[in-house]
């Protein structure tokens, strides 16, 4: 009975150990190294005291980020945002929000 | 008659030694074994004369249109960054898993070791050719088989500038919209 434990668990042993040891080096290298993500566009970082505009590298750059914020610009259109928003129903909101709060205190 | 003996063996030879190594299996395909020296001159050689022969007749448009430079970008951080890596990156791990390694663009023609490129324009040519035709066993992708001829060109114009380039200013050409 004890041998065949024994052996039972020496089997076993002799298929985890190799098992864990390949499992613990695929996991060393992270996978997110190889998750490919669109960068965002960050203009903050444009150093215009140093750009020499002409130069295609500096034109290039002010294009791309002078497009960036006309298209910031546009999504800020405070006259379409006047229309749409309701502030009558986002008092509630705020409302609810503070009743909630006060019966949580209770 | 003795002189055709001699040149029926010396074939025979050359044949059976052939034939030998390819059946054999002696010869060491992986990636993490380098060739030797004879070998990868051999194959260096042959490669950039090859490159330079058949991109010798191709025309250079100006690469110095801003255009360019945005769609090349964006093109070159996809296709292209992971091998041939982006400024301030010294390493990925397909430069490093890659034979022969993946020339590092990010730094000016005159740091790669290994090979020459010539003038500027003959640059641009081999580039341009390279992007769009590849290059055999060597892990470089025929883009010119899913990109016109204007999005290479673009990618080279990049290309040309990017030893120049800040890691901000690659992360602003580069970056999607």
């Amino acid at each position: 009975m004890k041998t065949t434990l024994i052996k039972t668990v020496s089997k076993i042993a002799l298929v985890l150990i190799p098992a864990i040891t390949l499992s613990m080096t695929a996991s060393a290298h992270d996978p997110k190294l190889h998750a490919k993500k669109a960068e965002k566009l960050d203009c903050s970082k444009m150093d215009h005291s140093k750009m020499d505009m002409k130069d295609p590298v500096a034109i290039a750059m002010m294009k791309k980020c002078t497009k960036q914020a006309k298209k910031l610009k546009n999504k800020m259109d405070h006259s379409k945002m006047d229309k749409k928003m309701d502030h009558s129903k986002m008092k509630k909101i705020a409302d609810k929000n503070i009743k909630k709060d006060e019966d949580k205190n209770h | 008659m003795k002189m055709f003996k001699l040149l029926l063996l010396l074939t025979a030879l050359g044949v059976g030694t052939i034939a030998t190594i390819i059946y054999s299996g002696i010869v060491d395909v992986a990636a993490d074994e380098p060739h030797n020296e004879f070998v990868y001159w051999l194959l260096e050689e042959t490669r950039k004369n090859s490159i330079t022969k058949a991109a010798k007749n191709i025309e250079v448009p100006n690469l110095d249109d801003p255009e360019l430079l945005l769609m090349g970008g964006t093109d070159y951080e996809f296709m292209c960054a992971s091998c041939h890596l982006k400024p301030g990156q010294g390493k990925s791990d397909m430069s490093v898993g890659l034979y022969p390694a993946p020339p590092n663009l990010a730094v000016a023609n005159d740091n790669h070791e290994g090979h020459e490129h010539g003038d500027d324009t003959q640059a641009a040519r081999n580039n341009f050719w390279v992007i769009k035709h590849g290059i055999k066993a060597s892990g470089m992708p025929a883009w010119g088989k899913t990109h016109d001829d204007q999005r290479i060109w673009a990618m080279v114009a990049f290309i040309k500038r990017l030893p120049t380039l800040t890691p901000d200013q690659y992360q602003i050409l580069t970056a999607v919209e």
